[in-house]
């Protein structure tokens, strides 16, 4: 399990993340819903070290997660809103890269995962291709399995479906639940509502760097008036 | 008018001549490679004092004449006990002269890669050095490679300066040809075709390299 305690977060003494709580399963997917500037894809960057806490911890699984050595720890992954792909590189090279030279397998070793990867993701006939020549879906695909072939516990996607056309949309919240189903600690942020619908989720309200509202997407669609917060969210009125 | 049969007679000279231009070319372009791209590193990665000693190398190299640096470094150097060949002393004069202007273009290509990219790769595992290494570095030579072609070409053309020291290069061999034949015309006619084909033929190759160096774009 994946406990965030108390996390503070100030940029020039403003609060971004303010005394964060949350708790996510192995296998769960938590969404963090909210409008731009409320702190959810600073929380994320928080959770890949790319931003220092001020106040707080982080726990995987019983044990006091290491913010700073997260990265060379592999714990947590990120799938990027932009996916940053390495535009130099081909498809295979993306992934086989971090492999070969942070985690230090063997050429060969690191093209066997890659391929394996990019036949689960329906990459194998892009293998040579440069990210340019990708579509949008394709590039995410290639963005999750570059983050999945370094084995973290928890994934963390920023906006995975901003400008995505609806197909896309629900190509996207098949993969996130697939993830989920693998048993990794998937952590979304978006101001997405259509997601919430596609996936079985537990949806978490954030407010000036806060949760200020959380339930299951089940419990939220059966009993909306119980979720006022959530409620104006979705239906655009806060 | 131009004498063809005298410039005949001269072209086993000028080919040697040319030959040396391109020897100082290519070792001034190696030292601008190496030095250039570390300045650049340390003028975006440095501490304060390292990149103020940059921008004053930087202004200094930049704001005086190319020829004033060539002989003053020829008759400097002897002068702290360093002994230069004048074939060595136009290499270096030319070579820290182009270090200036590569680490400006390579500079501009490292802040040209997208900062995405070089968040993915820290959430990847990649230590400070492998980003730069195999991250920003190929991607950043790519992107500024029609610009250090204009460099390398620029090169070939400075290596003329190498003359005032007495190296015998190109220019030089032309003003020797010349104090012999008295057709200042003829000579340095011959003396800029070479230079324009030595130029043209880098020029050609460079665009081969950017062709081949070019990755697709949507």
């Amino acid at each position: 399990m994946l406990k965030i305690k108390n996390l503070s977060k100030k940029v020039r003494n403003k609060s971004i993340i303010h005394d964060f709580n949350l708790q996510v399963e192995h296998g769960e997917i938590a969404i963090l819903l909210g409008s731009s500037g409320v702190g959810k894809s600073t929380l994320l960057r928080i959770l890949n070290n790319l931003e220092i806490i001020d106040h707080g911890f982080v726990e995987l699984d019983g044990l006091v997660l290491d913010l700073e050595q997260v990265n060379q720890s592999h714990t947590v992954g990120m799938v990027f809103q932009h996916f940053n792909l390495f535009e130099h590189l081909t498809v295979l090279q993306n992934i086989t890269l971090a492999l070969e030279k942070v985690v230090g397998q063997t050429s060969t070793q690191a093209q066997a995962i890659a391929h394996e990867l990019l036949q689960r993701y329906g990459l194998s006939d892009k293998a040579h291709a440069l990210p340019a020549q990708l579509s949008g879906g394709q590039k995410q695909r290639l963005a999750i399995a570059r983050t999945l072939a370094l084995k973290p516990k928890v994934m963390c996607m920023d906006e995975p479906t901003s400008a995505l056309d609806p197909l896309l949309t629900t190509y996207v919240a098949n993969n996130i639940k697939e993830l989920a189903q693998q048993g990794y600690v998937v952590l979304v942020a978006t101001h997405d509502i259509s997601l919430l619908e596609k996936l079985p989720c537990t949806i978490h309200l954030m407010q000036n760097g806060t949760i200020i509202e959380s339930a299951t997407s089940q419990e939220f669609f059966e009993h909306q008036t119980r979720y006022p917060a959530l409620m104006a969210f979705v239906t655009g009125q806060s | 008018m131009i004498n063809f049969s005298s410039l005949h007679n001269s072209l086993w000279p000028l080919f040697r001549g040319a030959t040396v231009s391109l020897q100082i070319t290519a070792l001034a372009l190696i030292i601008g490679m190496i030095g250039g791209t570390f300045l650049a590193l340390v003028f975006l990665y440095g501490n304060k004092f390292a990149r103020t000693l940059g921008h004053i190398y930087v202004t200094i190299v930049r704001g005086t004449p190319m020829l004033v640096q060539v002989v003053t470094l020829y008759y400097i150097l002897p002068s702290f006990g360093i002994m230069l060949s004048a074939f060595w002393a136009a290499v270096i004069a030319i070579g820290f002269n182009s270090i200036a202007y590569v680490s400006q273009i390579v500079r501009a290509g490292i802040q040209a890669v997208g900062r995405g990219q070089i968040e993915a790769a820290r959430t990847l595992g990649f230590s400070h050095r492998q980003i730069i290494r195999y991250i920003i570095l190929p991607q950043a030579f790519r992107a500024i490679f029609p610009a250090l072609g204009n460099e390398w070409v620029t090169l070939i053309k400075d290596s003329s300066l190498a003359s005032v020291i007495g190296v015998s290069e190109l220019t030089h061999q032309g003003a020797i040809i010349m104090s012999r034949t008295y057709d200042a015309v003829t000579t340095y006619a011959g003396v800029a075709l070479i230079y324009l084909i030595m130029t043209s033929l880098f020029t050609v190759i460079i665009y081969v390299l950017e062709q081949k160096l070019a990755y697709a774009k949507n």
